[in-house]
């Protein structure tokens, strides 16, 4: 996996942590078993510090997905996309350039392979 | 308190369910949170439960950030949902000696349950699995048997029982 990639996928499982301790019914049930959220903020400045590692544009394409999407950045397994779980073309491209993505033709998300 | 027969009639809980042999580290190396982290991590990813070992562990490792899930009483109950974990598991973990967890209550701790999961949103059977080790381990005797039971499958029945009484 590219290390564009790795920073999506690391940017993408920060923000379901940061959206479910802000999620209140989320954040009261955790902490009622005795496990404290108190930690928001310092999550939010680790996250602009690994924002700025992503190539812009494939930040602005992720930000944009992730209005649409809970996942954005989603596993290939056996040529299927996890996302969508439609087939991808056998030929389908992968990406060498570490600055590059592929999409699922189909949803558009963006893809890793296992 | 349930006869033999009635905990063999009653359906598992999620945290049974989930306990397996191989996820079991009877005995951890490290004596600190964050090798303790690894070493969990290693065995996930040995297990093929874990895609890529150093993300998954970035991942827990901003769940602490977040709040130490060393919740007293020496358990540490780590946990986090991430893009790199291939499905839902506990990893139960023991440490005689006790490891330095930042516990709400400062004592070290001994049972360690790593919950880890992919990161669907709103997971409830994620939710229940923490409220049922919460709850297995809120007696004192219960986590003291939990640690000196001889093996995996003696605490797998002391959970189910305990999780049963309640």
């Amino acid at each position: 996996m590219n290390s564009q990639l790795l920073a999506l996928v690391a940017l993408q499982d920060l923000d379901l942590m940061i959206r479910e301790a802000k999620d209140p019914e989320q954040a009261t049930q955790e902490e009622e078993l005795g496990f404290p959220l108190s930690g928001v903020e310092k999550l939010e400045r680790t996250r602009e510090r690994l924002a700025k590692q992503i190539d812009e544009r494939l930040l602005q394409l992720y930000e944009r997905m992730s209005r649409r999407y809970a996942r954005v950045v989603v596993p290939v397994e056996g040529r299927v996309c996890l996302g969508c779980f439609m087939g991808l073309p056998t030929a389908a491209k992968r990406n060498a350039d570490s600055r590059t993505v592929e999409n699922c033709e189909n949803c558009g998300r963006i893809l890793y392979r296992i | 308190m349930p006869t033999a027969s009635s905990v063999e009639r009653r359906s598992e809980t999620h945290l049974e369910t989930y306990l397996r042999p191989t996820l079991f580290i009877p005995e951890l190396k490290s004596k600190k949170k964050s090798s303790v982290l690894e070493e969990m991590v290693a065995h996930l990813a040995q297990h093929q439960i874990a895609r890529q070992a150093d993300a998954l562990l970035e991942v827990l490792r901003q769940r602490e950030a977040l709040g130490s899930t060393g919740i007293g009483k020496g358990i540490a109950v780590p946990h986090a949902r991430s893009t790199m974990v291939t499905e839902r598991a506990v990893l139960l973990a023991r440490s005689s000696k006790g490891v330095e967890f930042d516990a709400a209550d400062e004592s070290p701790v001994h049972l360690i349950f790593m919950i880890v999961a992919p990161p669907v949103e709103r997971d409830p059977i994620y939710l229940q699995m923490l409220a049922q080790i919460v709850r297995a381990v809120r007696l004192a005797p219960a986590r003291r048997r939990i640690l000196e039971a001889p093996d995996f499958a003696a605490i797998r029945t002391l959970i189910g029982t305990q999780l049963s009484d309640e």
